[in-house]
């Protein structure tokens, strides 16, 4: 179990490099979605391993209220972006 | 329908969450559920409902077929395909529509046009002539 | 038996993410880049859970919230997303077919 989870942190820095490394906005945004269900769902494995089912109710909490703010987000950027433009 | 739907969902959610059959449970459950506000809903038929249902759990094993075609061959193209939406939808079967199609991942909704139109990002093989 | 198969739930989740979060790297289109992340985030998640499931049964229900929650929103992300980013690509849609490699 610590050998997935120590490949799951490796999958993890796959979208930070690339929010780090990319200038658009919405690259990063992609990114940002990822590294959210990725450690929330790192939050649920977490929970197994230490077999502490409290932790596991955070990520399941996480999960479901989940990305709501990112896709606010996304709104709020694309309205902006047309309010540069237009 | 939906209304039912609606509330239908909210107790799943709170059963779920909670994974507690107590009656003050129940009840707390069903008196937040019943006072949580609802939008206006539309009637939609039952019988497209339950198609529509059906179709959700036939997309789950298609949605890891597709998954595993574009993992062993890969997919460069990309188009876009306007599709039609079917006749008589809800607004809440549209959703369920839109959730579909973007489920696979083969295919994803871009856009949702008033006229009753889909603009549909799929990724293929090679470019379709 | 049941510890294999959750291990084969939990390692095919895994390759699933590694293929789809790999492509984030290149310079693809975000629309492009969305398509391997619902391979990843979605249905390599939802393979994860399903092991977790597995393992401890009697969790059930907050895993069964976590699986529905995880189809929802990641599907509904990506709708969004690609609805944001294709706001005034839409016009010039068979320009981005023609160099779409």
């Amino acid at each position: 179990m610590t050998l997935v989870l120590i490949a799951m942190i490796g999958a993890l820095l796959i979208p930070m490099v690339e929010a780090l490394q990319d200038e658009d906005i919405w690259q990063r945004m992609l990114a940002f979605a990822s590294i959210a269900t990725k450690t929330s769902v790192m939050i649920l494995v977490i929970a197994v391993l230490q077999d502490d089912w409290m932790i596991g109710v955070v990520g399941v909490l996480i999960l479901s209220v989940g990305n709501a703010a990112l896709m606010l987000l996304a709104h709020i950027i694309k309205r902006v972006d047309d309010a540069m433009e237009g | 329908m939906t209304g039912y739907l609606n509330i239908i969902l909210r107790l799943t959610i709170w059963f779920l969450l909670t994974a507690d059959l107590s009656w003050a449970n129940i009840v707390i459950g069903v008196g937040v559920t019943i006072l949580l506000p609802r939008g206006v809903t539309n009637v939609g038929l039952l019988k497209d409902w339950l198609r529509t249902l059906g179709e959700v759990l036939v997309a789950i094993p298609q949605a890891y077929k597709e998954a595993f075609e574009i993992m062993l061959y890969p997919h460069r193209e990309e188009t876009v395909v306007l599709e039609r939406v079917k006749p008589r939808r809800t607004p809440s079967l549209i959703f369920l529509d839109i959730f579909l199609i973007t489920f696979t991942p083969k295919t994803i909704v871009q856009r949702y046009h008033n006229q009753g139109w889909y603009e549909v990002h799929y990724i293929q093989r090679r470019e379709t002539p | 038996m049941i510890n294999i198969l959750s291990y084969t739930c939990i390692i095919l989740g895994l390759v699933f993410w590694y293929w789809g979060t790999w492509p984030l790297l290149g310079r693809r289109s975000v629309l492009y880049k969305l398509h391997g992340l619902s391979v990843a985030d979605t249905l390599g998640s939802m393979a994860i859970v399903v092991g977790l499931l597995l393992r401890i049964p009697h969790e059930w229900p907050l895993l069964v919230l976590a699986l529905i929650s995880l189809s929802i929103w990641n599907t509904v992300l990506g709708y969004v997303l690609a609805y944001c980013v294709t706001d005034d690509v839409t016009h010039d849609a068979g320009q981005e077919v023609s160099h779409g490699r």
